[in-house]
């Protein structure tokens, strides 16, 4: 004969928050900011070949912490998504926001239905057009989706993060003035992040109709002097 | 359409067509004649790369469509010209172009040229071989790995082959193959590519009554398109009435003669 023990819901949800909280705090984190002409987005990352900033469509860019194998998942569905709606209605009417929507919805049924939360957090970003605005959407591993003003931050340590490029970033700067900013926010005040730690994507409009670009070390260490 | 997420045993990987497929995006083709079609587009090689000549005319019993693109860049370094049902022709560009750019995004590198081509042999194989809607495909670009411009053939049932010198699709055949025929040498100069691949254009146009010309009162040209280290280049409308004027011409001063014309 088994035996069934309760186990109260609330007593439930904290415990994998708990799980899923220590899942994403082992890793790095990453900083996503709107600057004057576009959006950045900086992680701490030694690795030059398994990215964490990625482009999704035209004007929408993902980024993700935590366990690499469950946010590379909801990449490749992204671009899946994004692909499959365009090729059905129209390039114009692929949408942040609804992508965003379906992330949180499956990390909302994962974290409260799956056999264990995913230990994710991820972002969709979208740049600008006459028609959409810039935006910067957070998804946290229960599902809960923020719409996040001028920057964001991912991660374990996004609370200090965040108060730290809170200080530097007054109002949408250059990309030069926001990378060093978002450099010098994850780094803190004690170490000093090498070029090749750094993955940095940007949004930007250079006159193609695909806008996300990631930088080279060249690229990074030139805009950081 | 819900957030498209597989397991590992299911997943379609990079391939666009086989996650439409998956998620019931795409639709098996219809057979019905009724459809505009013709066309003639040729593409030769030259030191620095390819040229791409394309006419502008969609046909059905009458003139349906007076300026159509049948040559489009599938990504930034390849071109992909159609022939053939023009129905499924563009809705076959889409799909090529979704495809190449949906594989860089999910593996985060660029298919190789080889890999492009190899791709289309079973989308040409299934709309071929099961609808009356044929298409043909003629695919060229700048082999970015390898350095050096190149030109990928079809046959009706996907097969796949490369052409060394040049190759023509569309039922203009005859007349632009001949002209290539007398007038291809290896390793010509951008120059003299483009004026033979526009002359081959205007002979198909001349004699084929589904091919478009230069139509000098609509001020509408054939479409000319260069691959080379740059990637895919369209010439733009003035250089394009340059180019078919002077073939005009002297096509003019010989009072109607083709022989001579090749320079």
């Amino acid at each position: 004969m088994s035996n069934y023990f309760y186990v109260a819901p609330e007593q439930l949800i904290k415990d994998r928050a708990e799980f899923a909280q220590k899942g994403i705090a082992r890793g790095r984190s990453i900083v996503a900011a709107i600057y004057d002409v576009g959006v950045v987005m900086v992680a701490e990352n030694p690795s030059a070949s398994l990215y964490k900033i990625s482009e999704i469509y035209d004007r929408i860019a993902f980024a993700g912490v935590g366990k690499y194998n469950e946010f590379d998942r909801l990449r490749e569905a992204g671009i899946r998504w994004a692909d499959g709606t365009g090729y059905t209605y129209s390039r114009e009417d692929v949408d942040a926001r609804a992508l965003a929507n379906y992330y949180a919805q499956h990390l909302g049924d994962m974290f409260t239905e799956g056999q264990k939360p995913l230990e994710v957090e991820i972002l969709v970003a979208q740049l600008g057009n006459k028609f959409r605005p810039t935006k910067l959407y957070r998804i946290a591993y229960e599902g809960t989706i923020s719409d996040e003003a001028d920057y964001a931050v991912l991660g374990g340590d996004a609370e200090t993060i965040k108060g730290r490029f809170a200080d530097l970033e007054v109002g949408h700067l250059s990309l030069s003035q926001t990378l060093k900013n978002a450099v010098a926010a994850l780094a803190g005040p004690d170490r000093e992040l090498p070029v090749s730690d750094l993955e940095v994507g940007v949004l930007e409009d250079r006159g193609d109709r695909r806008t996300f670009a990631r930088l080279g070390d060249d690229q990074i260490a030139s805009l950081l002097t | 359409m819900g957030l498209p997420l597989f397991d590992a045993q299911s997943d379609p990987g990079p391939s666009f067509v086989r996650f439409a497929e998956m998620a019931g995006l795409t639709l098996p083709p219809a057979t019905s004649d009724l459809s505009a079609h013709a066309t003639t587009v040729v593409a030769v090689r030259f030191a620095e790369g390819v040229v791409m000549v394309g006419d502008r005319q969609a046909t059905s019993y009458y003139v349906a469509n007076r300026d159509v693109r049948k040559i489009e860049a599938a990504d930034r370094y390849t071109a992909l010209a159609i022939s053939g049902s023009a129905a499924r022709g563009l809705e076959f560009i889409r799909l090529a172009q979704l495809s190449f750019e949906h594989y860089e995004k999910m593996s985060d590198s660029a298919l190789s040229l080889e890999g492009k081509a190899n791709y289309l042999s079973p989308l040409i194989q299934r709309n071929n071989l099961t609808s009356t809607l044929v298409v043909l495909p003629l695919l060229a670009g700048w082999d970015l790995a390898h350095q050096r411009g190149r030109i990928f053939e079809y046959d009706g049932a996907g097969g796949c082959y490369e052409r060394q010198d040049f190759s023509v699709i569309g039922s203009g055949t005859p007349f632009a193959d001949s002209t290539l025929r007398l007038g291809f040498k290896p390793d010509m100069s951008r120059e003299d590519a483009l004026a033979l691949a526009a002359l081959a254009i205007y002979e198909a146009a001349d004699n084929d009554p589904s091919t478009g010309g230069p139509d000098f009162v609509r001020n509408i040209f054939p479409m000319i398109v260069t691959l080379t280290a740059e990637g895919f280049r369209e010439l733009d409308q003035d250089t394009a009435a340059a180019t078919f004027r002077s073939i005009n011409d002297r096509r003019a001063e010989s009072g109607g003669v083709a022989g001579g014309t090749l320079r």
